[in-house]
């Protein structure tokens, strides 16, 4: 391939950014640790019998596809800051189409999402929430929706234009994707309209397949369903934000900021 | 049979909302020439680079470089230029080689073929030691000359520097022209100049200048010095007035700026002492010396019929 060199390159920048932060990549798990250990525990002690017993078991898979949609999403959000840091012209100006520099940065949030929530469940292994063979099972699904994830990430930045409104990404995607995913209560269980939301959330799908690979968990949709809607919205979201990012109108304000001045 | 231009733009146009950034520009830029844009910010500069480096898209009119248009292929344009921006475009928290490794990449440059590459830019930049330091903790001068190698790593046949001194000091600004100076030397690359240090273009081949999107006057800088005057006379007035009407029928129309008067001088033969002590109490000081780019630009792109400076 003819630009494997300037993805590798891109993707690569990216990763080495990602591990040479230990401390961020560790910080990373103090999230869904809180959520496992500190919110499933609380909302377990509520319920009755077996479901108390099942409650953390069910949150397992959930909680591991909210790593992932934060790790891919931020990790996406690169396009962003290396638009707003100037970092981007270095990228625009090389002999590649456009389009590769998403590819590659896609390719580096479904990495980076996949290295945390591998991290995240060997801690899980370790303290034996979760057993090695369903650990290993659930990187499978794990990869389905950290592509969807970053997926979403381009979507989100081939829109935004700096990162002044990195609030509102957190309020009205990552946040709603989130708690509108059944990743912790079943969907069954929700309001009518809330229902609806959820089966339009392409993140639900992923939560739904990571449920098929732990025992404890029920999923809501089947196998077959989840893979489809997974591959149909990453496919489609990939080749928006590619097409969106290679329109000249979408790096006008990064350029004719410098023009401005001569 | 391959053109004598690297450079070529006719009726090359750009507009913004209801503005003209640059209007019906036409250029002939000959292989290996040193080229100046010269003006004033917001005279059209950078879009002109920008739509010649296929960075933004002409509203009409079309370029072409080495004989290809830019709006058939710039994937292959990008590939035959390399663009020094104004303001860096390098990672600072990389160090130099990471920067230059990853910029390499970006032009499909092996990994052997880059080293070597690497090497000899930053033996000519006198970079070898800062390699492996970070961007943030280099000089302004230094990054800049970190910038002029990122754009010239794969030996580009033209290569566009936009305000490449920008914010330096005069060692560095001067730095940097040398090593500029080395890289055409040493690989023949046509060098297309943005800048408003007007004094940095008199080693250009040729130099234009832009003035609201538009090529007012152009040629080569020793010529354009020439034929501008043998002297620039600059008095600081007493009175204005006396002094304007004593010396204009003479000198022509000054620039006025204030209490200060500026006459370009034709004549060779002119007794500077003898006109000051002429003029009397109403000059307070005056000088005389060679003219240079910026008087040509003051003269023909702001003429003192139309208004002074400001």
């Amino acid at each position: 391939m003819k630009n494997w060199l300037a993805v590798k390159a891109v993707a690569g920048r990216e990763l080495s950014k990602v591990f040479r932060q230990r401390g961020r990549l560790i910080s990373s798990m103090v999230r869904p640790l809180i959520w496992l250990l500190v919110i499933g525990s609380g909302v377990g002690s509520m319920l009755q019998g077996p479901e108390q017993e099942g409650y953390l078991g069910f949150l397992v898979p959930g909680i591991v596809a909210m790593t992932l949609l934060f790790a891919a999403l931020l990790s996406a959000l690169t396009l962003v800051y290396d638009k707003e840091f100037g970092v981007m012209r270095m990228m625009m100006i090389a002999p590649i189409e456009h389009y590769w520099i998403v590819i590659a940065k896609l390719i580096a949030a479904t990495i980076t999402a996949m290295v945390q929530a591998l991290m995240l469940l060997v801690i899980l292994a370790l303290i034996g929430l979760v057993e090695v063979k369903i650990a290993l099972l659930l990187l499978i699904p794990a990869f389905a929706t950290a592509i969807c994830c970053a997926a979403i990430g381009g979507l989100i930045a081939a829109w935004s234009k700096t990162l002044d409104n990195f609030a509102v990404i957190m309020n009205f995607f990552i946040f709603p994707l989130f708690f509108l995913s059944g990743a912790l209560y079943p969907v069954s269980q929700l309001p009518e309209l809330l229902k609806y939301i959820v089966l339009i959330n392409p993140f639900s799908y992923g939560v739904d397949l990571m449920k098929h690979a732990v025992p404890t968990a029920t999923s809501d949709f089947s196998i077959i369903t989840d893979i489809a809607v997974l591959l149909t919205f990453s496919a489609g979201a990939i080749v928006i934000a590619c097409w969106r990012f290679s329109r000249e109108s979408v790096h006008e304000p990064l350029f004719h900021r410098a023009s401005k001045k001569g | 049979m391959a053109s004598k231009f690297a450079i070529q733009a006719s009726g090359l146009t750009k507009i913004y909302g209801q503005a003209a950034a640059v209007n019906k520009l036409d250029l002939n830029i000959q292989s290996g020439q040193f080229y100046g844009l010269l003006g004033p910010n917001g005279a059209g500069k950078t879009t002109t680079i920008h739509m010649l480096t296929t960075m933004t898209s002409p509203t009409s009119g079309e370029a072409r470089i080495a004989d290809q248009s830019v709006l058939d292929d710039p994937v292959a344009i990008r590939a035959s230029v390399g663009l020094v921006f104004q303001d860096s475009a390098l990672d600072r928290m990389m160090t130099v080689d990471e920067n230059l490794q990853f910029a390499a990449a970006l032009y499909n440059l092996k990994p052997a073929k880059a080293n070597q590459r690497i090497n000899e830019l930053l033996s000519i930049f006198g970079l070898e030691k800062k390699r492996h330091v970070k961007l943030v903790a280099l000089s302004g001068g230094q990054r800049r000359a970190v910038d002029i190698a990122r754009g010239v790593l794969h030996k580009p046949r033209v290569l566009f520097l936009d305000e490449p001194t920008i914010g330096l000091d005069l060692p560095n600004r001067r730095a940097i022209w040398r090593f500029v100076e080395q890289l055409r030397k040493q690989e023949g690359m046509t060098v297309f100049l943005t800048t408003h240090y007007l004094e940095e273009a008199e080693a250009c081949d040729r130099v234009d200048f832009i003035q609201q999107g538009e090529l007012q006057h152009g040629g080569a800088p020793s010529s354009l010095i020439r034929d501008l005057a043998k002297y620039i006379l600059e008095i600081d007035c007493a009175d204005t007035e006396a002094v304007n009407q004593a010396l204009s029928p003479r000198f022509g129309n000054p620039v006025w700026e204030d209490q200060h008067l500026t006459f370009r001088v034709k004549d060779k033969d002119v007794d500077f002492s003898e006109l000051q002590r002429s003029l009397g109490q109403s000059v307070v000081s005056m000088q005389w010396r060679r003219p240079n780019l910026n008087d040509v630009y003051l003269w023909t792109v702001c003429p003192p019929e139309t208004g002074v400076v400001t």
